[in-house]
Formats: C-alpha cells, structure tokens, sequence
C-alpha cells in the first residue's frame, strides 16, 4: 500500500471461522515486531487480542479458518465486501484443514460420534476453504503460518510489491540446512518432497517427518509419491493418513486421498 | 589448493607410513595451523561431513549401505575410519555455501548497493575421495574459468586445504569408472590418505601437506605397505565391474530430445530438487531479498536452487520449461551433454548422490541407458579381398534356386560361393559369366547365410543366358567389388531408403541390414517407385516388411490398373508422408538418374543435409576393378570409387548431362 504512506495507517481485522487459533497467535508471537507492526498498521478488530470491536470497512483482512458451519457463507462474504485485500491465512482457510478429513467421511455418523447432542451442532458436510467461496487476494499457508512470512507479505503490502513466497519443496530447505534425508537415510515417511516450503523445513529439522501442513506444491507429483510411500511397505490406511491431515483437501492431495480410499474400500 | 603444484619427483615418489592410533596427530596438526577441519562424522543416520574435532569423531568402525533411495549405516568387521563411500554431503556445501549474503541495498536520498566483503573461513577438507576431488575441479571451471568469475569461491576454495581419500569401497550406486573421475585420487591434494589395516600410507601434493606430514609421528612404509596401498585402490576398481558405455554420451542425447522416457521418467521424478542439491557440480542459485517494512533496507541473499523448480525458468508471461519433463530432460542433459558445451566436460562424476538420495529412486544409470543406449562402436569388418579380381580368372558358384520377380527380371541364388562373397557388404556387385558369354556387373541383392542372391534383369545376351539357368548350374564370379552403403552414419537417425524400379536391387541388401540393427535407428523408411504394380521387384519381402513394426513402407506406381489400391504418381510424392525432422534422415537412392535426381532435389528440399545423401551410379563396367577406363565419372570410376558415392563427394557432376 504505498499510496498509503505513513499518515494513513492501513485498517487491519483479524477473523477466524472453524480453526484453532494458532494462526492469530503467530501474529501475536512476533514479539519482538509487534510494536513496529502496530506502528505501521490499525489493527481494529483483532478478537484473539482486544474485545474492542469495529466494523469495516478494512483495507486488511487476515482470515483464519475454513468455512465449516452454515452461518460462516455469509460472514465470509460479508468480510470479502468489507476488505481491500482478503489474506487467508492457515491450513484450514487454505486448504479445508484438519477439519476437511470428514469431507471423505458420513458428516452425521461423525457428529453423532463426537457429541451427545448432535442435533445441536449445525455444521456444513464438507469443511471447506475460503477461496471456494469468495474471491482470496494472497494466501499464508501452514499449520500454523510462519511468522516470517507473515512479517515479508506485511512489509510487502506496506512497500507496495508482491510478497515473495516462494514455493519450492520441503527437500530445499532440508539440504541447504544440511539435514539428513529421513525418507533414504531411515526409511521413515515424510511429505516434504510433495509439500511447499516455507517452515524452514521445521519437522525435519527435528527429526520427525514432514505432515504436509503447508499444504501440496503447484503441480507437485503426488500421485508418484504416493506410490513411492507405499512401495516401501506402507498399507494405504497409512498413505492415506498422510495425505488426508492438515492439508489434504487441497489438490492434487485431493485426488490422491480419493485414489487410496477406493484401493481401502477394495481391500 | 585450486592447482596442486606438481611435486617434485622425489616428493612424489616420497611416501610416509602414519600408524591407526596416530590419525588424531594429523587432525591436531591441521588444527594447529589455524584451520578448522571438515570431515565424515555420523549424524542423523549417515556419515555426513562437519566438523571435526578429533580423532574420535570420525566414523571408525562403520560402513554404509546404499542403493537407489535407500542409505543405511552399519557396523564394519573392521576398524577403519574411511571404509565407506561418499554421503549425503557434497564439498560444495563449503565452497559454494547454500546461503550466501551478496548484497545489502539502502535507500536514503539516493539509492546505494553495497557487496559484502567475503567473509572465508580457513578450512581444511579431510576424507576428500577421486569422485570428489574431479567434482571441485568442475566447478572450478564453472567459477572461475571463463570471463566473469565467483570471487566468493574462489575464496573459499583457495583457502581449502584438501586431504584426499583414497576410496577402499564402492557403494552399488557409484559409477566413477565409468565418468573416469576414480577410483584413484590422481592429483588435487595437499595429502593423500591410503587407508590399510594397521594404519596409512601418506603422500604429499604441495609444501603445506608436506609441512604437516613432516610434523606427524611417520615411519617409512614396508614394500607391503606400499603394494597394498596400490592393491587397495585397484581392488575398489574390480568391485566396480564394467564401466558403463559413456562413449558419445553428450551426441547421444542430443539426438533423444524427443524420446517418449522424458515423459516416463517424470511421472515418477517428484521434483523435489534433492538430486542437484545433492550433486557435487550443480551449481543454480536464485536470490531473494527481504526489506525492512519501510523499503528502506534490504538484503540479497542467493541461495542453492534447482532447475527441477517449477519457478526456475518461468517469466512473466509463462514457465519456458512448463512441464515435469522438460525439466528433468533439462537436468540430465545439461548434466551429461550440453556442459560439454559449455565447460569442456561432462557435469557428472559419478558419485552416485543423485541415485542414492532420490526418493522415488530414480537412477540415472537406468534413464541414460533407456534413453540414449550406447551405440556400439562400429566393427569395421576385415576388408574383403576381392576373389577372382582379375579379369580373366573366375571363382566358381552353384545356382541353388531361381525365381522370377517380374516379366523381366529374375533373381539368381547362388550357393557353394567363395566365403570373400558372404563377407561382402549391401552396396557391392559382382561380376557373373558364363563361358561364351561376356562377364556382366551385377548388384548383390541379398546376402544369406550360405550364398549371395543375384537379381538379374534379362536385356542383354549374357543375362538372358543367366536368366535361362537351371538350378544346379555352375556360373563364373569375380568380387565382391566396389563401394558399399556407410550404414553405420545413419545410427540414431533416421535412416529412408529410396528406390525407383529395379534400382531396389542394390537396396536390397540395406534394408536387411537396416531391419536387423532397428534399434540403432531413429526410425526406418523405404520408399518405393514402380512404374507398374507388376514391375514391383522383391512383393514377398515388401508385404513382409510392410507388416513389420521395424520399417515403415510407402510403394507407389507410375501407371496403374483396376486392381492397384495403392499410391499413384512418381516416388518424390511419397515425401509428403515425412513428418520427421530432415536435418536427422541419412538417405540412400537408387532408381534411374532422372528418378535420382528428382528424389534428391525433394530430399534437400526437406532439408535433408546434401553429406547424408548416398546415391549409388550406374555405368558401363566391364572390368570392375578401374583398369578398363568404361566407367569413368568425372575424375572416378564408377567400379572401384563407387558404385555408392555421397552426394556431396559428386559435387555438381551428379545433376549433369553428358558425364
């Protein structure tokens, strides 16, 4: 927002729909920003830190979660009409979340599973992203977001450029740091090789597999990695399972998911 | 040291012998002048190369496991310190940093970029092995050899001291051998290690290797010592087996740009980049930049890339290699073909990284070999001597069997020949008589395993009487004589035979030839004129042909009745069926010379270049061997310089009347 200048600080509201928060507390984790952020931007409906309310509208609006219950469709475009730039931030208001699992699953076996009144819980069959139903100008992946690339798309808007995100494989994060390929090394499994960086390669950095929570790399070669996890021995509840977590919702995750639950219905 | 100085004879030939328990000296002495050592020490499952402390952080005692995206360690049976091959970590990684600061930028009044001083740490490299050490010397020429240079490496590869390995085993994924980058370290180190039972064997490459050794607790080496060390080494190289055929490698895949592997391949490949950043030579970078949240300030830093991402060559109006096998072929042919090009060599050791720590376990060996297969080199067979060469004398052959092609035309085949004639190539003739009848020059159709096959048309006195043979009879022969078709200067292109009327006959032959070798070719062709469907030479082998998957065939007929299906018009309509690129088709025609010069015109007019044309000339030959002055062509004889001749070695005397 380079128009805006110093004077002008741009209005930001923080949402959220169906998700945990995390996301809204990697912005409050930027600590030792926080003062330059609130500096430079408004930040006037925020309900994870203030209970101070304004409406819009925005020139900012950061969107946490997926849209999971009947009454989030129309909050969700509402919210779009009241922002200048729609940020979706998260695994869940990119790609469904974890809450997506049941978009393969019986909704209301599931809702009967899980609480003892189930009639009063009114949630949608699929939980699903925000760009299905509304127009998202830029996107934060990741379970949660990282605070780095919440800082550059910030600084970008406020520079006036495109944030630069890049989206290459987990794997070029893991060899520049010189972290040991699990998958060759250990045989264990890891979705780094399908997933978007951005975590500075983080699980594996600490010895546990990629999840995936950055959700599938454009035109990433899924399907081929799926065959590759279960030629090493893996039963496709597996494969499935790790494809389906945080972010499997998202194509070509999607169609991979979709792929391994007809191999289980036939086994 | 970027260039080892070449040491002196007697340094060179100068060897130490430095006990097990007494490699914590050497790692003490390197320390001791100021530098810090990187070597082999385990972490995370795999020998990995970091610092190293002491003695006792190298991995003594293990060996590894490794085969297409798999890496295990193991216990060794022994106890020595380098009995493995190389890991996951290229030397690159501190040469040529995954991360590097190139620039700072700042806006004030004005707008100022400033580069960072390099900032080089004094390094030494322990454990370098042959693969390694070639690997160093490519980027060198990346780097530093050509009109800009990185000064940032050059830094920090002329501050890295190198102590060399030599390799006591290979993993199943190595292939030094056939890059000829090992097993031996040959040069390109300040101190060699040979690793035996009871400790190692040293040799020196510059005065600051010979510095350190100097400080370490040596002993002169046994003469044992010193043959095992050289057994150790060749021992590596017979676990390795054969070379892999890399021959032409960079040509070879050159010619497979369009090879339907490239697809295959890359519906497996998961462009995860883990084989470049694994690779030793690899050497793309981007850079990123990030700002204050003002603009103000900012920072560049340039980063290992890979050219398997799928914003590597994108711009703004779209990605130049959109597809995942564009940039594998991309990959793969830059690494074994186009460095050539650009950096006097092949991009690959043979180190094996890419293989090993490719998660859907790609081998490189595997697509190589699938999709630029070794062209064998060619066995130029012993020249035949000609038997019977003189005019008068006349080697003797029986007819086994007789068979008429057309109203006109008959083939001959002859047995009980002289073996000079089995050993005669597509291309050559022979010269036939009978006693009271002049010798005539005849084409060898078709070469069988026990005779020659003769197809004969009956204008003359001497072929009728042929023609008019029973089986059984007995006719005289001299060859086989002349030039033959260069069959071999087609491989991995796209080989088309074009042949009007009898001119098949000498064509004959080659199309065998072609068939059998298929899949040295690009693709095969035969393109047939007839004058009628009844004067088509060979039917039983064309419909044979025809139905193969090995050569496509095209017939056509100048004239026609009711019965004929097929094409009608002269051969040169037949080229609208090529779809192929024409800078890659070798041509052989043979038909009469207006035929000839037709088809040549609509070969060059494809784009058929002039040096990949071969034509075969017919003249009045009455002694085969250029005594008798009948056939001159120019300043040739058509018997001995041809009868096959390339298009461009007849310049413009192959389109001129009268000659």
């Amino acid at each position: 927002m380079a128009t805006a200048g110093r004077t002008a600080r741009p209005r930001v509201a923080v949402a959220k729909f169906a998700s945990c928060d995390g996301c809204q507390l990697t912005i409050l984790d930027l600590e030792d920003q926080l003062l330059e952020i609130v500096s430079r931007f408004d930040i006037v409906e925020f309900p994870e830190a203030t209970s101070r309310r304004s409406p819009g509208p925005y020139d900012i609006v950061f969107v946490e979660g997926s849209i999971s219950a009947p009454e989030h469709i129309d909050a969700i475009k509402e919210l779009r009409k009241q922002a200048r730039i729609l940020v979706a931030i998260g695994a869940c208001a990119t790609a469904g979340g974890i809450q997506a699992m049941r978009n393969w699953a019986d909704h209301d076996a599931y809702r009967a599973a899980v609480y003892d009144h189930p009639e009063w819980v009114e949630s949608l069959a699929k939980a699903t992203p925000v760009a299905e139903h509304v127009k998202v100008d830029l996107e934060l992946r990741g379970c949660p977001i990282d605070g780095g690339q919440l800082l550059e798309l910030m600084t970008a808007v406020l520079v006036g450029r495109r944030p630069q995100i890049r989206e290459e494989a987990v794997c070029h994060e893991c060899k520049r740091k010189g972290t040991v390929c699990m998958v060759v090394a250990t045989g264990r499994a890891c979705m780094g090789p399908v997933t978007t960086s951005g975590c500075n390669a983080l699980c594996p950095t600490y010895d546990r597999g990629c999840y995936g929570c950055f959700g599938p790399r454009t035109n990433g070669n899924a399907k081929s990695w799926s065959k590759g996890l279960l030629r090493s021995g893996r039963p496709p509840e597996e494969v499935w399972r790790l494809f389906a977590g945080f972010t499997g919702y998202a194509e070509p995750f999607r169609s991979v998911i979709t792929e391994l639950g007809k191999a289980k219905a036939k086994t | 040291m970027i260039t080892s100085p070449a040491p002196s004879p007697t340094a060179a030939a100068r060897q130490w012998f430095l006990a097990r328990g007494d490699l914590g000296a050497l790692v003490e002495a390197i320390r001791g002048t100021g530098r810090r050592v990187i070597g082999p020490t385990i972490r995370d499952g795999a020998i990995v190369y970091d610092e190293i402390q002491a003695a006792a952080d190298l991995p003594a005692g293990w060996r590894d496991q490794q085969s297409a995206g798999q890496y295990r360690l193991e216990r060794s049976t022994d106890e020595r310190t380098f009995g493995y091959s190389v890991g996951p970590t290229p030397w690159k990684r501190f040469t040529f940093p995954p991360n590097l600061p190139i620039a700072t930028a700042h806006r004030t009044n004005t707008v100022a970029f400033d580069q960072p001083v390099p900032d080089v740490p004094s390094l030494a490299f322990l454990g370098v092995r042959a693969c390694e050490i070639a690997a160093l010397g490519i980027q060198d020429r990346v780097f530093l050899g050509g009109q800009f240079t990185d000064e940032d490496f050059r830094a920090r590869r002329s501050a890295a001291f190198i102590v060399a390995v030599q390799c006591s085993t290979s993993s199943s994924t190595c292939f030094c051998t056939s890059m000829g980058t090992g097993p031996e370290v040959r040069g390109g180190y300040d101190i060699l290690l040979t690793e035996l039972d009871e400790g190692f064997v040293i040799q020196t490459g510059s005065p600051g290797g010979a510095a350190i050794v100097a400080e370490l607790p040596t002993r002169q080496p046994s003469h044992a010592e010193v043959g095992a060390a050289v057994d150790s080494v060749e021992a590596v190289r017979t676990q390795m087996g054969e070379p892999l055929p890399m021959a032409g490698i960079d040509e070879r895949l050159k010619l497979q740009l369009d090879h339907p592997r490239w697809a295959q391949v890359a519906e497996r490949c998961v462009e995860c980049g883990n084989c470049t950043m694994s690779c030793p030579t690899c050497f793309c970078t981007s850079v990123i930049e990030e700002s204050d949240m003002d603009g103000k300030s900012s920072r560049t830093e340039r980063q290992w890339d890979s050219c398997f991402d799928v914003a590597f060559a994108k711009v703004a109006g779209g990605d130049f290699r959109a597809r995942p096998r564009d940039r594998y072929r991309q990959w793969l042919t830059h690494k074994f073909s186009t460095w050539f090009d650009q950096f006097g060599s092949s991009g690959c050791v043979g180190c094996g990284r890419c293989i090993t720590w490719c998660p859907v376990r790609i081998d490189v060996r595997e697509e190589l070999a699938a999709i630029a297969p070794p062209i064998a080199p060619v066995v130029q067979p012993v020249a035949v001597e000609p038997v019977a060469a003189s005019p008068g004398t006349f080697s003797i052959a029986r007819l086994a069997s007789i068979k008429a092609e057309t109203e006109d035309t008959t083939t001959l085949s002859l047995t009980d020949v002289d073996p000079a004639f089995l050993g005669g190539r597509p291309g050559q003739f022979v010269m036939i008589a009978l006693p009271a009848f002049p010798a005539v020059p005849i084409s060898i159709s078709r070469f069988r395993s026990n005779g020659i096959d003769l197809t004969i048309r009956a204008v003359g006195a001497t072929s009728t009487a042929l023609v008019n043979l029973h089986p059984g009879a007995r006719v005289g022969l001299r060859g086989p004589l002349g030039t033959f078709w260069p069959i071999q200067e087609a491989y991995g292109r796209h080989a088309v035979v074009v042949a009007g009327g009898v001119g098949l006959s000498p064509l004959h032959g080659l199309v065998d030839a072609l068939v059998a070798n298929h899949d040295r070719f690009e693709s095969i062709s035969l393109f047939y004129g007839s004058r009628t469907p009844e004067e088509r030479l060979f039917r039983d082998d064309l419909a044979a042909w025809s139905a193969s998957k090995e050569i496509d065939v095209a017939v056509t007929v100048d004239r026609a009745g009711p019965e004929w299906k097929g094409r009608v018009g002269v051969v040169t309509t037949l080229f609208d069926m090529i779809s192929w690129d024409c800078t890659k088709v070798t041509a052989f025609v043979v038909g009469p010379e207006r035929m000839m010069q037709a088809s040549v015109q609509g070969l060059i007019s494809k784009g058929v270049p002039a040096d990949r044309i071969c034509v075969s000339m017919e003249r009045h030959m009455e002694c085969g061997i250029g005594l008798c002055g009948h056939c001159q062509m120019a300043g040739r004889f058509v018997c001995k310089d041809g009868p096959v001749f390339r298009l461009n070695d007849l310049g413009d005397m192959f389109n001129r009347e009268g000659i």
